[in-house]
């Protein structure tokens, strides 16, 4: 099993490797255009060590978006899952991060030069730090309360929110995970706040269960950092609206759910959320696949009310709420009422949203913000994933026809249920195979954090099936198939039936030894 | 995280067991590949495999098994797989076109009227860093559509979510595939004869007709 983990673990960096050098436009073609040379250089586990990371140093000093960062993050991942000796990859993974980070921050640090020079405009405009100070509190909302749809009577007033005296600054500091200026931050800080808490709405509405949706909120709220930096990236009038985007934010938090109860609430809310977040944010990125799943129905959902959803204030509110056909849209303040920008506004954050949950999905994105170096990431990630798949089918393409006993090894859902039927094997197929047994052993180790259990179904029907794999090896190879044949109903069956049941064998040890 | 587990558990099930499928149907199809065939058959059966996860549901999903039909060799293939009719044809391309016309129409309008309004309200450098950040968006949505299938017509908000599909799908693909490489890999290490390495495939379809019926 530690050549296991070591191929486990050389395979994903030849991988990257061989990934890197296909962004780089690198000209070790050897490795890039031959596939299957790559099965050779496993093989041969110094040399693919030393190769790799002969290659892999200059790579990340290069310039390349933080991909790294969000493969090495992948690698890590599937180690975990396909091997039970994680030293050897990960130790040699992880010095890679600080410099994919570094480029990431350096990359952020290019923005500010371009920005400055807008800025110093806008904060002399008094009503700004109001309203900056004004999405703070929005962005401390307790986002639980504006799930909660019966609150949806209260009214937002932009004249009776109260104002955070603290504004965005001590906010942002509480945070303390950013390093961008904090005057960019506020002019961010209310795009962000007003997208993310976009965001957790729509999902809102397609999600069932207020656990997820906890989740998703809680998980959406400090990547308002992240979106901080959205209006860097995101189109046009961005900053034009910063300033107006004050009294325009109501109208999204209206668009959607009983969100009013957000204004009402201080700074130390947003904390708090923020300390919560950390312990949650973490089982939201886990759960990756059910974000995938609940966003389709979000969408779905979403796109069916929105033009429903958005009439359900009165209209009280005051000067600046428009009625505008179907969409009742509280413009932002100084904004002209005009349907194509405010259908912009509601496409933008639409993508904002999305954008989101691709930050779950793509490993190393939880840090990126921005839409170009989050779309950077993202075609990195499917870029690899389908070279990953290219290589995959290579590699089986040279497997050899040896798997058959596999099935259970695969099959077996539980490290519980492997060791007894690899008992099972080893204790039958001593005579003929050998080698055989070890080989099943380490299969089954291997891919024991496997896939869906099929023990259930498997006694009834394994029987038939084994005819017909004898059948089959009488085809390819000699008479010793009959003894094998045997050999395998029995096992099998042993393997099925004895699921729970500990053979004690002196295999057992001899098993764990080779994990 | 149960519930994760189950969906991506079951998802991988599915796409396992319509991935053996698929190769077992190219094997009956040709005997005797290369290895190079071999890798090709392996890859188609597992594109369509997932593809067909989901139900042509997904634009993406749609284009693969379209563009893997188009070849005329593979068409007869799927078809043998798809025995059950789960292709459906492509948007008509016309539609698509008129579609793309119109919104490229409409986003000139926008961004000439957006520049005015901007270069109202903001100083000469933040129009122009935000015409950079978008030029830069821009770009990367085109590679970004390049690479997902059927991509090319859709706008962002619906790229975004192919996009998320795609690379669910994607990470399934590579996952089972990993397994199993690894699953073979540990076996020939574990100093397994080559006696068999002639029927390749026949290896495969052993191990993978007892998951099937196993599963059935």
């Amino acid at each position: 099993m530690d050549m296991a983990g070591e191929d486990a673990s050389i395979e994903p960096k030849i991988m990257s490797s061989q990934w890197q050098l296909n962004i780089n436009n690198l000209t070790n073609t050897s490795i890039v255009i031959n596939p299957t040379s790559n099965s050779n250089v496993e093989s041969s586990a110094c040399s693919s060590n030393s190769m790799a990371d002969s290659i892999c140093p200059p790579i990340w000093n290069q310039p390349v978006s933080g991909q790294s960062l969000g493969y090495c993050d992948m690698i890590v991942e599937n180690n975990t899952s396909t091997s039970n000796t994680l030293g050897n990859g990960t130790s040699s993974i992880i010095p890679v991060r600080p410099n994919a980070i570094l480029r990431e921050s350096t990359f952020l640090r290019d923005f500010p030069v371009i920005l400055p020079s807008s800025l110093p405009h806008l904060p002399a405009d008094s009503g700004f730090i109001e309203r900056a100070a004004r999405f703070s509190c929005f962005g401390g909302g307790n986002f639980v309360d504006m799930m909660n749809p019966f609150r949806m009577s209260e009214s937002l007033n932009p004249y009776t929110r109260d104002l955070a005296s603290e504004g965005p600054l001590e906010v942002l500091a509480g945070k303390g995970s950013k390093s961008l200026p904090v005057m960019q931050t506020q002019t961010h800080e209310m795009n962000a706040i007003e997208r993310s808490m976009e965001v957790p709405l729509p999902v809102e509405q397609g999600t069932e269960g207020s656990s997820i949706k906890n989740d998703k909120m809680i998980e959406h709220f400090p990547s308002s950092h992240d979106e901080a930096i959205f209006g860097i990236g995101l189109s046009a009038h961005e900053f034009a609206e910063a300033e107006f985007s004050g009294s325009g934010i109501q109208g999204e938090l209206e668009d959607d759910a009983g969100e009013s109860s957000a204004k009402e609430l201080g700074s130390k809310k947003r904390k708090r959320t923020g300390q919560s977040n950390n312990g949650s944010r973490q089982a939201a990125n886990e759960t990756a696949m059910d974000h995938a799943e609940i966003q389709q129905q979000g969408y779905q959902n979403r796109a069916s009310s929105k033009p429903c959803g958005k009439h359900d204030k009165p209209g009280s509110q005051g000067s600046d709420l428009p009625k505008e056909e179907y969409i009742h849209v509280r413009a932002r303040r100084g904004q002209a009422i005009n349907s194509h920008s405010l259908a912009e506004r509601v496409r933008r954050e639409k993508i904002s949203e999305r954008m989101k949950f691709l930050q779950d999905l793509v490993p190393g994105c939880s840090k990126v913000t921005g839409k170009a170096v989050m779309l950077d990431e993202i075609i990195n990630y499917v870029q690899s994933l389908q070279r990953q798949v290219e290589f995959l089918s290579m590699k089986l393409s040279t497997v050899n026809p040896r798997l058959d006993f596999n099935i259970e090894g695969l099959l077996a859902k539980e490290p519980r249920a492997g060791p007894p039927s690899s008992l099972a094997f080893s204790s039958c197929v001593t005579m003929p195979y050998p080698p055989l047994h070890q080989s099943q052993t380490g299969i089954i180790q291997a891919v024991l954090p496997g896939l869906g259990s099929f023990s259930g179904p498997l006694q009834g029907s394994v029987n038939p099936q084994l005819t017909t794999v004898g059948g089959r090896f009488k085809e390819s190879t000699s008479q010793v198939h009959c003894a094998w044949e045997d050999e395998l109903c029995n096992i099998i069956q042993m393997g099925f039936t004895s699921n729970d049941h500990l053979n004690g064998q002196n295999f057992g040890g001899h098993l764990k030894s080779e994990l | 995280m149960k519930a994760r587990t189950g969906y991506s558990t079951s998802l991988k099930q599915e796409f396992l067991k319509k991935w053996i499928k698929g190769i077992r149907i190219y094997s009956n199809f040709k005997k005797d590949m290369n290895i190079l065939e071999r890798k090709k058959a392996i890859k188609l059966s597992a594109d369509l495999a997932i593809a067909s996860t989901r139900n042509a549901s997904t634009r993406w999903s749609r284009t693969l098994t379209a563009n893997i039909s188009k070849n005329e060799t593979n068409k007869l293939f799927v078809e043998q797989i798809f025995s059950d009719s789960e292709v459906i044809k492509k948007e008509a391309p016309s539609r698509l076109m008129a579609r793309s016309n119109r919104i490229a129409s409409k986003k000139i309008w926008r961004r000439s009227h957006i520049t005015q309004i901007k270069a109202r309200k903001m100083g000469p450098y933040a129009v122009k860093a935000s015409s950079i950040a978008k030029k830069l968006v821009k770009n990367r949505t085109k590679v970004l559509k390049s690479l997902v299938p059927g991509g090319e017509n859709m706008d962002g908000i619906s790229l975004i979510k192919e996009t998320l599909d795609y690379i669910v799908s994607l990470r399934v693909q590579v996952d089972v595939m990993r397994r199993l490489a690894s699953a073979a890999e540990n076996s020939t290490r574990l100093g397994l004869s080559s006696k068999c390495s002639v029927h390749w495939l026949q290896g495969i379809f052993t191990v993978l007709d007892h998951w099937c019926a196993m599963v059935h």
